[in-house]
């Protein structure tokens, strides 16, 4: 099967990429191992939330060049257009966003905590500063028996920068049928209860119901809401009677899942080719290039493309994989810097501290190409976590390393020919 | 010992590589509709460490999965999780098959029974009184329109019409019809010869077939449908010896083949499997490859949607039957979101599942619905039946609509036929 590009990867990068690719005319494949990481996203894309020394960072953008060489946004040739370019790529795949990467804004983590971030898909709760708060009294209202949505982490959160919450909770018949499954009783099938059978009006009910009397200036509820369309998510917030707005759950992450759908219907509209749940397990180089690819479904079927884009995210994906002796990059067997073969160097004891795995992943030249044998192949790119040289957990740059490098890859891909 | 142990994955089905992600239970159609069914992760892995201790553990809930493998597609990190429920409900099940579910199995039975009575059949399994005492007294569905069957089976047809002329053709190939094609639909394997000769290739019954078993497995039939399986191997070695490839144009029966006989059957089908592939994969494998050209007509047009059935999904051969229509020039393509319909082969006929399947299908028969395409296709005879019941759209394969769109004199004159 031939393709002009071949994205081995489904998530955030591979998608970036394939749609990028797709609106540029070109017969896209994108290969897909199972969902991505969007699962467990915030509802918000970070660029850049802390510099190297821990501090946070205000505007992203001035803050990049701080960052040591090895980091993929050094690959990124205009970092303030590709942001821009970002963001318009997820409006028009119908994922509207606030934010840009100039001036982080914040947002509340599942446990309460505040983060700073780039974009914030419309309806979650974000404060522009994190010294001033935005409300005075907050009702944290969650639904009976929901589990992923620890209220009193994020009412002790919030509670710690001077708010008022009270915590409060509601159901509705319907909800309480789900509670027959303790173990479904998870965000996406409470969203799928609730906009298949028309129940947005009963819960906003519920809860303007419980939150009338309070005083309150702001409204906050688990993202468990729009899970076939932005429009239910923002519907179930006009529908309650102060403002409101939505806080991240623990995974599966409804407005993830969302951003998941939209993307990957947008690439089919542009006719892009996605194949689901199957797995590069081989690539035929000749010299400097990649040839094709083998998966592990299409048995005896040779992927050809002029480019092949390597976006398969890093250990949690398994786009890096570990065992005792290596740490490789398993579909394509490109070369990885995985620092030393000690494993006793990957990983630090204390939990906390910046872990040395976090910073492995897949080494490139200057043009994001891939390497093999210390050779950069001439038509494969990686793009995305796999890259190495930044620890994402540190550095709150997941999101942004995820599109920016995979709309670098593409402009390097379109300017080539 | 201890590399091995990581090295080397020992888990049944994979079961041990669950990282407890749940992002499985995100995408199980039956879950999304009802809080009774565990869903797959509990039903899945969580579940079979339990029933490894202690086989109580089983519950017989797990019946109502689909087996639409749907899990196994949006699964990270391999596992099996579809397998692991069948296997179980195989190895643990009590409850025995009733003999409506006896009936709904045996597919070939039953259409063997209807077919030389199909003009008396047809208007009696339309009528409703007969409609109410299959309701009442055998609990098929009262809403469900059994398809019709043939007064002709596709095999008097082909040995009729067709077996004949086929040794012409230097080049050939078996044809597994399935039970669909000889009792309900025989058009589509007249399309199907209508396509292979045109193209060059002469078209041969297995000595022996019988029905591959999907509905026998899925209502606990296992021991008849390892019988039946064993026919079938047995037939297409014969075939294989000759040279031939073994076509088919159903995806679920193609899967049931090629992968559920070893997996939950233990039929050793090693020798087979690879010779048994869709008519789309091979007729799109050997255009690829420049052995066969096709010519369409000129005044051919139809606005195609197509639907991914389940297990086509699973296979990962979308692609084969989507490249090839989108070759048909007359032909405006657009791809359906990818969703279950809800049939799933027998389950949907059931009185007890009638409305879950219906709800699990209604977000395809929606989006079917706002598109009013000229038809949909899919590689799935169930989901025909489903999505025209629901949706009023005509559903065709493929195979038949690339027949009519074909100029069988050109293709026969570039074939050299
Ligand atoms: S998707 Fe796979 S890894 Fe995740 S919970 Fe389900 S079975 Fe486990
Ligand atoms: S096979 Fe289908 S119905 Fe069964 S658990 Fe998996 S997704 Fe659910």
């Amino acid at each position: 099967m031939k393709f002009d590009i071949i994205i081995i990867g489904g998530g955030l990068s591979g998608l970036t990429a394939g749609i990028a690719l797709a609106q540029a005319g070109r017969d896209v494949a994108v290969i897909s191992a199972g969902q991505s990481t969007l699962h467990f996203s915030s509802g918000s894309l970070d660029l850049l939330g802390c510099d190297n020394n821990g501090n946070i960072v205000n505007n992203p953008l001035n803050a990049i060049a701080s960052l040591n060489a090895s980091h993929p946004y050094k690959k990124v040739s205009n970092v303030e257009s590709i942001a821009q370019e970002a963001k318009q790529l997820l409006t028009e795949a119908g994922i509207t966003t606030t934010g840009d990467a100039t001036a982080n804004h914040w947002r509340i983590t599942p446990i309460g905590a505040l983060k700073p971030t780039w974009l914030s898909v419309d309806g979650m709760a974000t404060m522009q500063d994190a010294g001033t708060m935005p409300w005075k009294r907050v009702a944290l209202v969650n639904i009976i028996n929901y589990l992923d949505f620890p209220t009193k982490l994020i009412a002790a959160g919030l509670r710690n920068r001077g708010i008022e919450v009270d915590i409060k909770a509601v159901t509705l018949r319907e909800l309480n049928e789900l509670r027959k499954s303790p173990s479904e009783m998870r965000s996406t099938n409470i969203a799928k209860v609730l906009e298949r059978n028309n129940l947005l009006q009963g819960l906003a009910d519920a809860i303007n119901q419980v939150t009338v009397d309070g005083n309150y200036d702001m409204v906050l509820l688990p993202a468990v809401m729009g899970i076939d369309s932005c429009s239910a998510a923002s519907t179930m917030l006009n529908l309650i009677a102060p403002e409101a707005s939505y806080v991240a759950t623990l995974p599966p992450s409804v407005p993830g899942v969302r951003m998941q759908t939209l993307l990957r219907k947008r690439f089919a509209a542009l006719d892009g080719t996605f194949l689901t749940g199957d797995q590069v397990i081989e690539g035929n180089f000749q010299g400097n290039k990649l040839n094709s690819v083998k998966t592990a479904k299409l048995e005896g079927e040779r992927l050809e493309a002029d480019n092949f884009i390597l976006a398969t995210g890093s250990f949690m994906s398994r786009g890096l994989v570990a065992d005792y002796n290596h740490v490789y990059e398993p579909a394509l067997g490109v070369d990885v810097d995985s620092n030393s073969l000690d494993r006793t160097t990957w990983a630090q004891l204390n939990v906390t501290s910046a872990q040395p795995y976090m910073e492995m992943g897949v080494t490139t030249d200057t043009k994001l190409h891939c390497l093999l044998g210390g050779k950069p192949v001439s038509n494969l790119y990686a793009a995305g976590s796999i890259l190495s040289g930044h620890n994402s957990i540190k550095l709150s740059d997941a999101a942004g390393v995820d599109m920016l490098t995979a709309l670098q890859v593409t402009h390097n891909i379109l300017n080539q020919q | 010992m201890t590399t091995s142990t990581q090295t080397q994955n020992m888990s049944a089905n994979n079961f041990e590589q669950c990282l407890k992600c749940s992002i499985c239970t995100v995408y199980c159609p039956v879950s999304a509709v009802t809080p009774l069914y565990p869903g797959p992760k509990q039903a899945g892995p969580d579940g079979e460490r339990y029933r490894l201790k202690n086989k109580d553990f089983f519950n017989e809930a797990l019946k109502m999965c689909l087996n639409c493998k749907r899990c196994e597609v949006a699964c990270p990190s391999g596992v099996n999780i579809g397998d692991i429920i069948q296997a179980a409900r195989i190895k643990y099940s009590t409850h025995r098959p009733s003999l409506r579910d006896m009936m709904l199995a045996n597919t070939d039975f039953v259409g063997t029974m209807a077919s030389p009575f199909a003009s008396i059949a047809n208007p009696v399994l339309k009528l409703k009184p007969v409609k109410a005492v299959l309701h009442g007294v055998m609990a098929i569905d009262k809403h469900r329109t059994f398809p019709d069957y043939t007064n002709r089976k596709f095999e008097s047809w082909f040995k009729k019409e067709a077996a004949a002329h086929q040794a012409h053709y230097e080049k050939q190939v078996s044809y597994f019809h399935g039970c669909y094609v000889n009792y309900n639909y025989p058009q589509l394997g007249k399309d199907f010869v209508k396509v292979m000769n045109a193209v060059g290739y002469g078209v041969n019954l297995l000595e022996k077939e019988k029905c591959c078993g999907v509905a026998l497995i899925a209502n606990g039939m296992p021991k008849q449908a390892r019988r039946q399986g064993e026919v079938n191997m047995a037939s297409m070695r014969k075939a294989i010896a000759q040279g031939h490839q073994v076509l088919t144009t159903s995806s679920t029966c193609t899967f049931t083949m090629r992968d559920e006989y070893a997996h939950l059957l233990g039929i050793d089908n090693h020798d087979v499997r690879d010779s048994i592939t869709l008519a789309t994969r091979f007729l799109f494998q050997l255009l690829e490859s420049g052995e066969i050209k096709l010519a369409f007509k000129n005044d051919f047009h139809k606005r195609v949607a197509y639907h991914s059935a389940c297990h086509m999904e699973r296979m990962g051969w979308v692609p084969y039957s989507t490249r090839l229509l989108r070759m048909i020039p007359g032909i405006d393509f657009v791809m359906l979101e990818s969703q279950c319909c809800g049939i799933s082969g027998t389950y949907g006929f059931k009185k007890e599942n009638y409305e879950r399947s219906q709800a699990i299908g209604k977000g395809l028969f929606d989006q079917i619905k706002e598109l009013t395409p000229d038809c949909v296709a899919t590689d799935c005879e169930t989901c025909k039946w489903q999505i025209e019941m629901s949706t009023g759209v005509t559903v065709e394969n493929p195979i038949s609509i690339i027949a009519q769109a074909l100029d069988v004199e050109e293709t026969r004159r570039l074939n050299n036929a």
